[in-house]
């Protein structure tokens, strides 16, 4: 019945667009068959250079079906999970699985003929042109919207439930294996498509088609799921997840991401990350929206920087980094609070414009040098690298013949700094000052009505968002090296505040996957670097329409965007439950006209 | 609740004199209350009587322009947490619920000024942090079954059926532990069925020792439920008293109803409703 009413749902939503649940077997295989075909297809009509991707994209290199790697390998292995998934009765969340897939190898393909057609130079680089054909990816679309097509005929149901009452050692083995499998995931992330640059154009395609593949087989194992079980189950045994995910976190440089570019990048996450989690509080829990917050980061990285000791700090005072960052962190904080109070008097649209002139005018009094504690223009550049017992931060590292690249230990130290920035953020989260924070996001009289000092709960606000982006500021501007005004621009702040609703608000999962993506895809872009804000922003309008919630949402905030209960059931369920009761109370005989429940 | 037992020679709340001016719009002119312990008080009076208005001067969301607000005898700061800090909390006539928290953080946010950890506890949870949550909770769950919404504790507030929505709402404000509650228009909206057990749940509350301030349309409600009943007509007090003397008071019977006294026993309940369809 599930079935059927979600079926008419999909109905409703797409017209006759849908076909009947008859046709979706047959379409889910047609679709899968035809995505194994498109990777054994040439992609492209010609040579474009040497190197690995386009050697494999043309007809006369390549060696299928052996060689089948890269992009290929994934949209065989997705058409052969389509195939299977079709077939086998009785696959649980069937719609959604296939509906994964299909986006998963639509993004893959639509990914790369795109790019093969641009730098190709036309329409002829993907079809058919000087006597060779190639229709791999015009295959691999058509593929893919198919599968699309089959998983609304066979109607997108609720994501199964398993059973989560499992002895604990197989709990804490699925728990294990798959927080290692997020760790390959990322580290193929990261590396995926390599630096990106002027030597390696295809950077930004491979990674973008590998993001394609992983949302895609994220997806897929949410539908099964998968995903719900393991975060069920990471849940009820919180420590010992915990522990592993930390242990995971730190495992990165033994993975193929362990170089010192990728660490530089990762301690880059990590850096925004934290500061992102910092804003989360402002904007996700007590909902300020502030448009400067960029600026606490800038505070923690001047701070930092003068009392580092580099030749072009005007104090000379010279403090052991960790007091150093300590010390950022308190200043961040009170510029916080002090920033915090004369905001206290406006709301929403005139808190954020309030913000975003105190964010302009700590860039233009930082590119003036104003108290010559910036450098101006000039930055303060030379900052020393942290170092424990002689050994400095950026240098590599040899532990028990384990040769660990560089930057590793700045690595390090953000998995720790961002593990401690979240576990603040929980357990505020789950305190009587978190409920008060979220209270006054809702309704700000009421929660004045409820006996909660809102002044108070916004400057605390305020000085915890600061405070955490001063930490990471000095962090950030002793990994650097220097602290630049340049690096906490009004963009920053928009880029930061896209990452936490991108990722989802009032989550922390989210804000680390936002800062990810959005410090990660620029990186991997460069080639396109005309283009990297249209692609970067158009990315933004697509997911915040079919995503609105974020990535990784917050239960509730799912409920209210996604038209989903806190249970996950679809409103329209839940509505037409309402609608029969209500009918059988209106039919009832001691009915009075007086209530009218309207 | 050990407030109650101090303190017995004044009135637990008391409104002296209470002008409220809006530019040259005078809201309230002069209006006094008293409300002794234990007791129910109504206040009625017809649309843009001013009720709601003297409700936000008692709660401290408007200060008003002249009189005194008295709190068992002491004067009450005009701050809306102040004045619940003090023991007095109150509802609201358009429901105002956290529409996105589960129904037991909405009224563990009511707990919110009875509990004491600072920044730094809450950072931590130790094990003081830990008693006190756990306490809370523990209250705010007696509150949730005491209005009737313990199964519903993990339900987000805005998906909560209307009725229930006030009942929560009554919960949060309970969880501050009033000496005076003040329920604007608890039964707007309601059918006869639910009305009635809100005027259970009023004694009920009123048996716990909280005193009550009610203000309703439905007067056949009011009159069957307050100690006393003041009648609010264009910003004055018209007539205070127990409800069978303002019940038969020809000028309330005038300004509020202006119906001859044969006629009110059946107009009164179609006086109700009137007022209800207009309403928003």
């Amino acid at each position: 019945m599930n079935m059927v009413s979600s079926v008419q749902t999909a109905k409703k939503l797409s017209g006759s667009l849908v076909p009947s649940p008859a046709a979706a077997k047959p379409l889910a295989v047609v679709g899968g068959v035809l995505a194994i075909v498109a990777a054994l297809l040439p992609w492209v009509t010609f040579r474009f250079n040497d190197g690995p991707y386009p050697e494999l994209a043309t007809l006369q290199f390549f060696d299928a079906p052996l060689q089948v790697t890269g992009f290929r390998l994934h949209l065989l292995l997705f058409g052969v999970a389509a195939v299977a998934v079709a077939l086998v009765p009785k696959v649980p969340g069937r719609g959604r699985v296939l509906r994964a897939l299909g986006w998963g190898v639509f993004a893959v393909s639509l990914v790369t003929t795109v790019f093969i057609v641009g730098l190709g130079g036309g329409l002829g680089a993907a079809t058919a042109a000087d006597g060779a054909s190639a229709f791999g990816g015009i295959v691999g679309v058509l593929a893919g919207l198919l599968l699309v097509l089959s998983a609304a005929a066979t109607g997108v149901g609720e994501v199964p439930r398993w059973s989560t009452d499992v002895p604990k050692p197989v709990a804490w083995l699925a728990l294990l294996l798959a927080f290692a499998c997020v760790l390959y995931l990322v580290s193929l992330t990261l590396t995926a498509g390599g630096l990106g640059g002027a030597s390696n154009p295809y950077a930004g395609p491979v990674f973008l088609a590998f993001l394609g593949m992983a949302g895609g087989l994220l997806g897929a194992l949410n539908g099964v799921g998968l995903v719900k079980w393991i975060s069920v189950l990471s849940e009820r045994h919180r420590g010992f997840s915990i522990v592993v995910l930390l242990l995971c976190a730190l495992a990165l440089p033994l993975t193929e991401a362990g170089t010192d570019y990728w660490m530089t990048v990762a301690t880059t996450i990590g850096v925004y990350a934290a500061t992102a989690i910092g804003l989360n509080v402002v904007v996700g829990l007590a909902g300020l929206l502030d448009l400067g917050y960029v600026a606490f980061m800038g505070v923690g990285a001047f701070v930092g920087a003068n009392l580092s000791g580099a030749a072009a700090a005007k104090l000379g005072i010279t403090l052991p980094f960790p007091v150093a960052a300590l010390v950022a962190a308190v200043i961040a904080g009170i510029i916080g609070a002090i920033v915090g109070s004369p905001t206290l008097r406006v709301r929403g649209d005139y808190l954020a414009i309030v913000t975003l002139a105190f964010g302009e005018i700590f860039t233009r009094s930082a590119q003036n040098d104003i108290g010559g504690l910036t450098g101006g223009p000039n930055a303060i550049p030379g900052i020393p690298a942290v170092s424990i017992g002689g050994t400095a931060f950026n240098q590599p590292l040899e532990v028990g013949g384990l040769e660990l690249p560089g930057g590793v230990l700045y690595y390090f130290m953000i998995v720790l700094v961002v593990g401690a920035v979240m576990a603040i953020f929980a357990n505020l989260k789950n305190s009587r000052i978190g409920r008060a924070w979220i209270a006054i996001r809702e309704d700000e009289d009421a929660a004045r009505a409820m006996g909660i000092k809102t002044g108070r709960a916004k400057i605390l606000a305020f000085l915890t968002g600061a405070t955490l982006a001063g930490l990471a500021g000095a962090i950030f501007a002793h990994k650097l090296g220097t602290a630049s005004y340049d690096s906490f621009k009004f963009l920053e702040s928009v880029t930061l505040l896209a990452a936490v609703i991108l990722g989802g608000m009032g989550t922390i999962p989210g804000a680390v996957l936002g800062a990810a993506l959005l410090f990660v895809l620029p990186e991997k872009l460069r080639e396109f670097s005309d283009y990297r804000l249209l692609i970067f922003g158009l990315a933004l309008v697509f997911i915040m329409r079919f995503r609105p919630q974020g990535l990784v949402p917050d239960r509730v905030r799912r409920a209210e965007l996604a038209g989903e209960t806190a249970e996950g059931k679809s409103i329209q369920q839940v509505e037409e439950a309402l609608v029969a009761e209500q009918e059988s109370v209106d039919h009832a005989p001691e009915r009075d006209a007086k209530g009218d429940r309207s | 609740m050990t407030a109650l037992a101090q303190d017995t020679a004044h009135p637990v709340l008391e409104a002296r004199g209470v002008t409220m001016v809006f530019g040259g719009l005078t809201a309230l002119n002069d209006v006094s209350l008293r409300l002794d312990r234990g007791k129910i008080v109504g206040l009625i009076g017809p649309n843009g009587a001013g009720k709601t208005t003297f409700f936000n001067c008692l709660t401290g969301l408007y200060t008003p322009t002249k009189g005194t607000v008295l709190l068992s005898g002491r004067r009450l700061a005009p701050d809306p947490s102040e004045v619940t800090i003090a023991g007095v909390a109150r509802t609201f006539q358009n429901i105002r619920l956290f529409p996105n928290m589960t129904v037991l953080e909405n009224v563990l946010v009511g707990r919110h000024c009875r509990m004491r950890q600072g920044p730094i506890a809450s950072l931590l949870h130790g094990p003081s942090f830990r008693r006190e949550e756990n306490a809370a909770k523990q209250r705010s769950r007696e509150l949730l079954a005491f209005v009737g919404l313990a199964s519903a504790e993990d339900e987000i507030a805005r998906n909560l059926p209307y009725g229930d929505q006030r009942r929560l709402e009554i919960a949060r404000a309970l969880a501050t532990d009033p000496k005076v509650l003040l329920l604007d228009e608890p039964t707007a909206g309601m059918n006869p069925q639910e009305t009635e057990a809100a005027r259970q749940l009023i004694f009920a509350i009123r048996d716990t020792g909280v005193s009550v301030v009610v203000i309703e349309h439905d007067i056949k409600f009011i009159f069957g439920l307050c100690d006393s009943v003041s009648v609010l007509v264009q910003g004055e007090l018209l007539v205070e008293g127990r409800p069978e003397v303002v019940r038969a008071d020809p000028r309330v019977i005038e300004a509020y109803l202006g119906k001859p006294p044969e006629e009110i026993e059946s107009e009164t309940r179609g006086a109700a409703e009137q007022d209800k369809r207009e309403k928003p």
